[in-house]
């Protein structure tokens, strides 16, 4: 065979084996790409993993995150936390190599989410995968591609109680069940003896809304789902608005009650009971579609982060440095979540998914000398410290991640005056 | 009683953003004969193009129906860039494809995303808002009927309606709306009747996606803007269009006023002791358009042009 014949042989297998991959691609399952085995298989179209021959070694995990769709708010937050972890990782290093994020968009939707997630899982193959906002798309990636298999999946922003119920899918929030009771405390505290609730009609707002309904003692006169995404909500606004609730529950997202607010501003109705919401509808863009003073008084409960401790302090003034802003507790979680994972990495004796899990809590526990940054952990590590020898205190609080992979967390109380947030406390969670 | 009142006007607002819709979709289904999945982002792209020329315009004086002039001019350059884009659109895409109305309608799909990946990528993805206060309702008819609606509901209805207007009255009383609907019955008649037909279809996109545009603005205008608006609601448009009769720009009218109010007196439906909850307006929405379909299988006006 001469030097041509090959030539022009490797050329026809490496078209075949680049189409074979990419029909496997569209079809969205493992499986390598079959073996053409025709003459020229001397040096022929096979790519060689260019990760493994150089000197440090780079450890890509994936990560689902909400980059369009009603959760983008959130997922650009997450952007910016994970931008920072990331340089504070491999400023330091992850044993002895880098960490690299293969990034899918969920477009806030579970199917969305699911086939971003078996990109990742079943064709890049990455042990880790960090996702995701949503908790209806959390759950849903975690039932259709993670379950069964030894992938770790940490969520950055789920909060739905429903995730408990999942041992093995982690997350860095804490748990909605918790944000639930908050709220109806707070209605208790208040004196309102009935209450109106308007839920997002997924996962994350049926198992807040029902955690609500448990906790509160007053009547639930009004309780109905919204679906996510509509043009308009002024029949849910007009309902809620023709019971005589004392106050309005919104346990929604951004943009849906952006468009209630103002509808309800629309049909003069803002005044009429006390308003309070969870996590996902307090946002800066909110208050800016609201007509100036129409949500005054609105209290809205959100997973907290501990604003006075050092290593928070150091993320913020990072944070305002490169964006020019505050940080939100989302980009937090989302630092965390990137830090607990190269943790993980650190702390494993071989990058699988197994190997991860079985140290990916420990590096959290409270057990072990607690490391309030990736680089002092990391030391920790480096210097022969087994997993539980370290415990992780990360920007967002203490982490510590209980046996179904929920966090210990805190809730801050915000209450919207003068047309701006105001923090009127703190709740443990 | 005023609760019901409360939810035809609701229900009336609404219909004149999916009546906008509905008529351009109709159109291009019934002259260039394919079901368009790109309209609804023709719509959210419209709606981008006045928020662009409102950064410019916004600050003009004077107002109407509670809206600033300039809000007005910003209406009309979006309904230009969007019906520009559709043109192009046309003329790059789906005119050289030689493929039938399955073929255009998943390229149309396609056209879709692209638009959306573009606005997306230039606006990003966060929610935005034209920058006009809100005024809250009118207070005579809050005081009078207890129905509280806007200047800028009433400026929604108003519009759409000049828009429709206008419509009927170039497809019922110019050559060019003559040219128009014997293109959409048949167009090869049309073209040895001496109907340039090329150019009669150059003017249903741009007919067709001005006043799609209109509805993505008016949308905008009453939620707030991000690039999935047009194409959340798009299903609610076609609903609209096929209940209607496909093909019939009255019967789209028509349709797009059925629908939307459906879509928003659900709630009634529960005071009346069937606990069908608001988020499934849309599945009672449908439900009926199926029912209709039964009854009358090519739509409520499918035998009008």
């Amino acid at each position: 065979m001469n030097e041509h014949d090959t030539r022009s042989i490797d050329r026809r297998s490496v078209i075949k084996a680049a189409a074979s991959a990419g029909l496997v691609g569209l079809a969205g399952c493992s499986g390598g790409a079959p073996d053409e085995g025709d003459g020229g298989d001397g040096g022929d179209g096979e790519s060689t993993d260019s990760s493994t021959d150089s000197g440090s070694e780079t450890y890509t995990i994936g990560m689902v995150d909400s980059l369009s769709g009603s959760l983008s708010a959130f997922g650009q937050r997450n952007q910016r936390g994970k931008e920072i972890a990331l340089d504070d990782i491999n400023s330091v290093g992850v044993s002895g190599g880098e960490l690299a994020i293969s990034q899918q968009d969920d477009q806030s939707t579970s199917q969305g989410g699911v086939s971003a997630a078996q990109t990742l899982v079943n064709q890049e193959e990455v042990p880790l995968l960090i996702g995701t906002v949503g908790s209806g798309v959390s759950t849903a990636i975690h039932e259709s591609v993670v379950q069964n298999t030894d992938v770790v999946q940490i969520s950055q922003n789920s909060t739905s109680p429903n995730l408990t119920n999942f041992p093995d899918l982690l997350r860095m929030p804490p748990a909605g069940k918790a944000q639930a009771e908050a709220i109806s405390s707070l209605l208790n505290e208040d004196g309102n003896e009935s209450a109106a609730l308007a839920w997002i009609n997924n996962d994350y707002g049926q198992s807040v809304g029902e955690a609500f309904i448990e906790a509160y003692d007053g009547e639930i006169v009004y309780n109905e789902p919204h679906d996510q995404g509509q043009s308009s909500y002024s029949s849910t606004i007009s309902s809620m608005s023709d019971t005589d609730a004392d106050a309005w529950v919104f346990i929604t997202y951004q943009p849906e009650f952006a468009t209630m607010s103002q509808e309800a501003f629309d049909l003069g109705v803002t005044d009429q009971a006390a308003w309070y919401g969870g996590d996902s509808v307090k946002g800066p863009k909110v208050l800016e579609s609201a007509p100036e003073g129409s949500l005054d008084g609105m209290k809205a409960v959100v997973p907290s982060v501990p604003q006075d401790a050092e290593n928070y302090q150091a993320f913020v003034s990072e944070f305002q440095e490169r964006f020019g802003e505050e940080p939100t507790s989302w980009s937090a979680y989302a630092y965390d979540a990137v830090v607990v994972s190269a943790l993980a990495i650190e702390a494993a004796d071989e990058f699988t998914g197994s190997a991860l899990m079985e140290v990916v809590r420990d590096v959290t526990r409270p057990e072990g000398e607690e490391a309030t940054s990736y680089e002092d952990a990391h030391e920790i590590l480096a210097n022969g410290g087994s997993p539980s020898d370290v415990d992780y205190t990360g920007v967002s609080g203490p982490i510590d991640l209980d046996e179904n992979g929920d966090p210990v967390g805190l809730l801050q109380v915000f209450e919207v005056v003068d047309h701006a947030y105001e923090s009127s406390g703190f709740i443990e969670g | 009683m005023a609760q019901i009142l409360q939810y035809l006007a609701n229900g009336l607002v609404f219909s004149s953003i999916i009546i906008l819709g509905s008529i351009g979709l109709s159109l291009v289904y019934s002259i260039a004969d394919f079901a368009n999945f790109a309209h609804g982002d023709t719509m959210t792209l419209g709606a981008y193009g006045a928020f662009v020329a409102f950064g410019v315009f916004g600050g003009l004086g004077g107002t109407v129906l509670g809206l600033p002039i300039g809000f007005f001019l910003s209406l009309a350059v979006g309904m230009a860039l969007a019906a520009v884009v559709a043109v192009l659109t046309h003329i790059l895409v789906y005119k050289p494809l030689d493929t039938d109305s399955i073929g255009l309608l998943i390229t149309s799909i396609g056209v879709a995303f692209v638009y959306r990946a573009v606005l997306q990528a230039t606006f990003g993805t966060d929610f935005l808002q034209y920058d006009i206060s809100r005024s809250g309702p009118i207070p005579v008819l809050l005081d009078t009927l207890d129905v509280a609606v806007t200047q800028r509901d009433v400026a929604i209805i108003v519009s759409a309606a000049v828009l429709v207007a206008g419509l009927h009255l170039l497809l019922q009383r110019t050559t060019l709306g003559r040219k128009m609907r014997a293109t959409a019955d048949n167009p090869d008649l049309a073209r040895v009747s001496g109907i340039r037909t090329d150019r009669v279809i150059l003017v249903m996109w741009v007919v067709g996606s001005a006043l799609a545009a209109a509805g993505g603005v008016f949308l905008a205008l009453y939620s707030q803007l991000d690039p999935r608006i047009g194409f959340n609601i798009l299903l609610v448009v076609f609903a609209a269009v096929i209940l209607g009769g496909i093909g019939s720009v009255y019967g789209a009218m028509l349709g797009g006023l059925l629908i939307g109010m459906l879509h928003e007196l659900t709630p009634l439906l529960s005071d009346v002791g069937l606990p069908v909850s608001n988020a499934y307006a849309p599945a009672v929405a449908f439900v009926i358009m199926v029912a209709v379909l039964l009854v009358r299988p090519r739509g409520i006006a499918g035998d009008m042009t």
